[in-house]
């Protein structure tokens, strides 16, 4: 899949803000817990915030498969393809793969 | 033999200053921090019969304590977290060195969160999307947000409590504080009062209970006037106060600065009314009696009271009907204040805020004026009462709150023993 770099771009400035660290200095690859120091509560915050800027809803059977940020980049850009993503609820999506390109 | 407690470490957030000694300077001199509402921009304060609040101004949590806790916790909170800070510095209790099991948090505080709770739930029911609730709605809103940050930011591992009986909130932490260290389950406990409820619905819900003053919106710094004639109800206010409360022996073993003892305390109900307190004021004289027997002194003891007189005309009324009641003829020999005068009603603060002012009354030896107590109401005139800042050397203090639910409390301090 084509990386769209304005999603990872607003996702690590997202990060960035919530850390307060230099968005560049956020890699990719970067674990959420072990190399950003996320607790779990923390993710949650986040991937409230990215719920807002990219106007989506993220089902509970998707936060698993979300470990680093390329995941997360990943995850975005796929729910952002499918513009007939399901809504929650409806259809339970099975978890991710931390690679975070199975589909939903 | 019960440990005696004493109080070693003061902190403050308040409409006239934040920290001890700004607060002080300003009560001394009868400086209002009652001004008009601004905060509930762009919300318009057209609808409201009161506009005035004591607001704490220019407040910036990140300038106090670190953002990673302060950013977490609603407004009353970080309120609480500022005033522990300070009071933690001014006692030297250093954390490293103490058995962190043995220093509990105790916070009184009546409505919690409300800032966030507010912006939530009418975000919710504007635009019906409960998933965009925020995740820490929960965390932030239950009441005891203040006690549990406290302890995380300071390791403080003992009993953590949160006491939440309206505006008599932080006189019980401070009762129930006294009874932990007494009863050998802690050696120090970081006592707490906080609210920051000058919130559109809170607000409204105060003006509804025709609670408030509304005949001075023009003219803020009157508009709190205790025992004055014209009073037309209370001012709320925001703030939070912190008393360290230690063993005396943990304070020996330290050589700790000692501003006064804490020395009794009396947890009541009427049994009455919701918001209306009994007319003839036996039970908060009964309130007042079994806390200076729990301090072992007599009435005549008393040198000063700290009145809860929030300014409505009922209270007030009923809490001198009461001082006399019980100190009789040497009623007008007490040196009385109100420190809502000053600042407003800080809900669940103003236990805290108050027991300052009595602690620092018998630590210096100066009392705080009752602003605008231009003209003694003849139903609650006290000789003690001025509109001036008083000197004497006071040996006994009492402290006074009531809350909504006909609820009552009384606090003694006295002078520490030299």
């Amino acid at each position: 899949m084509a990386t769209d770099p304005t999603i990872s771009l607003r996702i690590r400035t997202a990060l960035g803000k919530y850390l307060k660290r230099d968005p560049a200095t956020i890699l990719t690859t970067q674990h959420l817990r072990d190399d950003l120091g996320l607790d779990s509560m923390a993710v949650i915050e986040l991937l409230y915030r990215i719920e807002e800027a990219f106007d989506l809803q993220i089902p509970d059977q998707d936060l698993v498969g979300l470990a680093n940020v390329g995941h997360v980049v990943n995850y975005v850009e796929m729910r952002l393809e499918k513009t007939a993503s399901p809504a929650p609820n409806k259809k339970p999506a099975k978890p991710s793969k931390p690679k975070g390109k199975k589909k939903i | 033999m019960r440990s005696r407690v004493v109080v070693t470490g003061l902190g403050i957030v308040s409409p006239i200053g934040i920290g001890v000694s700004d607060f002080w300077k300003a009560a001394l001199v009868g400086q209002s921090g009652i001004s008009a509402i601004t905060s509930f921009d762009p919300f318009p304060m057209d609808g409201y019969r009161s506009k005035v609040a004591g607001q704490v101004r220019d407040f910036a949590v990140e300038r106090f304590v670190d953002s990673a806790h302060g950013e977490r916790v609603d407004r009353y909170a970080q309120f609480a977290l500022v005033a522990a800070k300070e009071a933690l510095a001014d006692s030297g209790i250093q954390m490293a060195k103490e058995n962190l099991h043995r220093v509990g948090v105790i916070v009184g505080a009546g409505m919690g969160g409300m800032v966030m709770g507010e912006r939530e739930i009418t975000q919710l029911y504007q635009q019906q999307k409960p998933y965009r609730v925020h995740p820490n709605f929960i965390p932030v809103i239950t009441l005891n947000s203040a006690s549990g940050i406290i302890a995380m930011v300071y390791g403080a591992k003992g009993p953590n409590l949160t006491i939440s009986t309206a505006c008599s909130s932080s006189a019980h932490a401070l009762g129930q504080a006294l009874h932990c260290i007494r009863e050998g389950r802690a050696d120090v406990v970081i006592t707490v009062g906080a609210d920051a409820s000058i919130t559109p619905l809170v607000f409204a819900g105060f003006c509804s209970l025709r609670a408030l003053s509304s005949k001075f919106n023009d003219h803020p710094e009157k508009a709190s006037r205790p025992f004055d004639r014209l009073r037309d109800g209370f001012i709320m206010g925001e703030g939070a106060g912190t008393l360290i409360l230690e063993s005396v022996a943990h304070a020996k073993k330290r050589k700790a600065r000692v501003y006064a003892e804490i020395a009794g305390y009396a947890a009541t109900s009427e049994a009455y009314h919701m918001v209306i307190p009994r007319e003839d004021g036996l039970e908060v004289a009964h309130t007042m009696r079994l806390a200076l027997a729990d301090a072992g002194v007599t009435p005549a003891q008393v040198d000063y009271i700290n009145a809860h007189a929030t300014s409505t005309t009922i209270g007030d009324a009923v809490e001198v009907r009461a001082i006399r009641r019980l100190f009789k003829s040497s009623a007008d020999k007490i040196a009385i204040s109100a420190t809502k005068s000053l600042i407003g009603h800080t809900l669940g603060a103003a236990g805290a805020i108050g027991g300052i002012a009595s602690v620092l009354a018998l630590h210096t030896g100066q009392i705080h004026p009752t602003a605008n107590y231009d003209d003694p109401d003849p139903v609650c005139a006290l000789a003690g009462l001025s509109r001036s800042a008083q000197e004497r050397r006071v040996k006994v203090a009492l402290l006074n709150a009531f809350g909504f639910g006909s609820n009552n409390a009384a606090v003694v301090f006295k002078r520490a023993a030299s």
